[in-house]
């Protein structure tokens, strides 16, 4: 089946190693001006916990100063769902739509063990260009993981072990969505429909509570930085831990300004603090082995009820 | 090495098609004793008829004794039926076409000639045994 | 091992609401050149699906070489199985179409694919192929895992007459040399004539006639006289089709004996209006009582 897998797929293998090595070209070329910008800045010596005066600015402007092609690699995000629409749904809506299946399925191979074949095979390809793109992506925004922490979204979902895991994920999905819907357009879009959903809920729900959320209370005229942690919510409360509303926020403001009292200092004066709630830098691994559990756990059950669906599949 | 030709609408069944068709080349010479029959394979291949047609036709030739049947290396003529005559079969088949083109000029199509071979050939048979 | 190549059991295959196949009970013995006529929509791919495992029976079983394609699916690797339109993967060449039979059968025959394939360039894609040249490569792939029995579904639609020669050629050749038996469905008995030994006729998802061809052709015949009132006909143990016009009478009939009726002038019948007189609706089977007996088959 090895043979059968790349011959048919080869064309969808090598424009996944082609993206990828488009991808390394970009990171390789546009690394060189940001290591340029960040030892002229000698912005190491900026990095938390040091703390020296001025460095906020440096900071700020180095940012800055990239943020277009930081905003830009995170469309990256999107690879993964490539690999279900356009490796994963094909692989056996083609199949179906054109018929083939009644050649490929009447050989000596028995359905199960040629579509475990071939996933398993097409599983292999994914995870290793994937990690290959996870692992320059890592490597390229180095300085700004270092800077800005990497366990906020921004980061979190084009690093490290989870991009494997969403490939894989997303290949599943789509082989589920080729059996069931048997017609390749349809299949295509039932994969990216269903992988984006899945990761938004996982992200808007789920990955907050993977580990308990640590919190803090900051003074509430204090603005600064909390660099390399995720930040899940920051409100205003009062002394007795209520939350305050825009509306109650604004009415003192307006008070104290009336008043003609610093409106920061009055919110401080009446007791009133930020409660933050936070999944600190230190639980990033932690977090990228959850969810990487989660959806390669996901992948494999997909997978295995497509295995035991396509006995049951008429033709 | 014979060639078989089938005819659909003939009335008779392809597998005695085969076995005259092999007893009129032994007739004719075309085959001799100890020449091989072409294989089930290579007849199929050629006419597409059913293999057991053509072992059905070999198996009647073996049972009426002109072929014999070696395992694993073919079907071999092994008796004949032109007794000999093959000899005088070209001054024959002079003398007939001949015959023939007298019959065509004197006007006697397809049909008529058939005909009156046929009849000839019938008293001709009659007349000697009798 | 002595199992029949294929045995159906009160198989029947519904799709949504509309029964496919329905009851259909039969044997097909070893070595034979099945001809599974019928028309359009009769159930003879369904039936071909089934025994191939492409398709789970709704009622019934059926067995190929004695295991069910269904749940022992490695009796697939013995079963050669061309389906309608012989798909193929129209971007693989002709020698990568052969490649992927060689491996995935694990019984392959390279000198038989050779020889069926001598026609064709390696090289050639299978989407450029005519209708003709793709049967033909889907039938040596089918008889390169050396099959012990082939299931051909209409293989000869979309052929032209040549190329339909062509292929019948083919497929003897390789029967010849793998002993294979064979299922041929076919809508156009013409076709199919030339080398089937048996028939087994599909009509509405019902099997209406099975048998010998040349023992069904025996005990039938036509009868054709003037037209009167039917009693019983000495030689005649059921009338099949009954056809009138203006003052003549013309019955196809079973016969059991030799039919020495004088007023009816007896003639042999040819195979497809045999066929055709089992068709006919009119001759739909009773609904039967479970404890009936399977069709035999006649030889």
């Amino acid at each position: 089946m090895a043979w059968v897998t790349w011959r048919q797929h080869r064309s969808q293998v090598i424009a996944m190693g082609a993206l990828v090595a488009t991808l390394a070209a970009a990171i390789v070329g546009t690394d060189l001006p940001i290591r340029a910008a960040y030892h002229r800045d000698t912005l190491s010596e900026c990095l938390p916990p040091t703390s020296r005066a001025g460095c906020d600015i440096i900071v700020r402007h180095f940012l800055g100063q990239f943020d277009g092609w930081v905003t830009a690699l995170r469309g990256l995000a999107v690879l993964p769902a490539l690999v279900g629409i356009f490796i994963g749904a094909p692989l056996l809506a083609r199949e179906l739509e054109h018929g083939t299946h009644r050649f490929a399925w009447t050989q000596g191979v028995t359905r199960r063990r040629w579509l475990l074949s071939k996933t398993t095979l097409l599983a292999i390809a994914t995870v290793a260009t994937s990690a290959l793109a996870s692992a320059l992506v890592m490597w390229w925004r180095s300085p700004f993981d270092t800077l800005d922490g990497r366990i906020s979204p921004s980061g979190f979902d084009i690093e490290g072990v989870v991009v494997p895991a969403y490939a894989l994920f997303a290949l599943a999905v789509g082989v589920l969505a080729g059996l069931l819907f048997r017609r390749t357009v349809p299949a295509m879009t039932a994969t990216l429909i269903v992988f984006v959903s899945t990761r938004l809920v996982v992200l808007a729900f789920l990955r907050p509570h993977f580990l308990a959320p640590l919190h803090r209370t900051a003074v509430a005229s204090d603005t600064g930085r909390q660099a390399g942690d995720w930040i899940l919510s920051d409100t205003l409360v009062d002394a007795a831990g209520r939350p305050i509303t825009a509306g109650r926020e604004d009415l003192a403001v307006l008070h104290a300004q009336q008043a003609g009292i610093d409106p920061h200092s009055y919110l401080v004066s009446v007791g009133w603090k930020r409660a933050i709630s936070y999944q600190p830098a230190g639980r990033f691994w932690e977090f990228q082995l959850i969810e990487a559990g989660l959806f390669t756990a996901l992948a494999v059950a997909i997978v295995l009820l497509a295995i035991w669906l396509i006995r049951r599949t008429p033709s | 090495m014979i060639e078989f030709h089938l005819d659909p609408r003939s009335g008779v069944a392809t597998y005695l098609q085969i076995v005259q068709q092999v007893k009129e080349a032994l007739r004719l010479g075309t085959i001799e004793v100890g020449d091989q029959l072409p294989t089930v394979r290579e007849v199929v291949a050629d006419l597409a008829i059913n293999p057991n047609t053509v072992a059905k036709a070999y198996r009647e030739l073996e049972r009426e004794g002109l072929v014999v049947a070696r395992q694993g290396r073919g079907t071999f003529v092994s008796n004949t039926l032109a007794r000999g005559t093959i000899r005088h079969h070209d001054a024959l088949r002079e003398s007939l076409e001949r015959w023939l083109d007298a019959a065509q000029n004197a006007g006697l199509d397809e049909e008529s000639i058939r005909a009156l071979i046929s009849s000839t050939l019938r008293e001709t048979l009659a007349r000697r045994v009798a | 091992m002595n199992a029949p190549p294929l045995d159906a059991r009160a198989l029947g295959k519904r799709f949504r609401r509309e029964w496919a196949l329905r009851d259909c009970t039969l044997t097909i013995p070893k070595g034979a050149i099945v001809g599974l006529a019928g028309p359009n929509s009769a159930g003879k791919s369904t039936l071909l699906a089934l025994a191939a495992g492409l398709l789970a029976p709704s009622e019934g079983s059926v067995a190929v070489l004695g295991r069910d394609p269904l749940r022992e699916p490695s009796v697939l690797a013995e079963v050669g199985y061309v389906a309608q339109g012989a798909p193929l993967y129209r971007g693989f060449s002709v020698g990568e179409t052969i490649e992927l039979g060689r491996r995935t059968n694990s019984r392959w025959d390279d000198e038989l694919v050779a020889h069926a394939c001598s026609g064709a360039s390696l090289a050639t894609k299978v989407g450029a192929l005519s209708a003709g040249e793709r049967a033909l490569l889907a039938l040596a792939l089918a008889l390169g895992k050396r099959p012990r029995i082939l299931l051909l579904d209409e293989p000869f639609a979309g052929l032209d007459p040549l190329a339909g020669r062509e292929f019948l050629k083919l497929l003897m050749d390789g029967v010849a040399e793998t002993s294979a038996t064979v299922v041929i469905a076919s809508h156009v008995i013409a076709d199919i004539e030339r080398v089937c030994d048996h028939i087994v006729l599909l009509a509405g998802g019902a099997v209406r006639l099975t048998g010998n061809v040349e023992e069904l052709l025996e005990s039938h015949r036509i009868l054709m006289g003037p037209r009167r009132p039917l009693g019983p006909i000495r030689g005649v143990s059921e009338i099949v089709r009954e056809r009138y016009s203006g003052r003549q009478a013309t019955l196809l009939v079973k016969s059991d004996d030799v039919i020495r009726d004088p007023s009816w002038t007896v003639e042999h019948v040819a195979l497809e209006e045999l066929l055709l007189a089992y068709m006919a609706p009119e001759r739909l089977p009773t609904p039967r009582p479970a404890e009936r007996a399977a069709l035999r088959w006649h030889g």
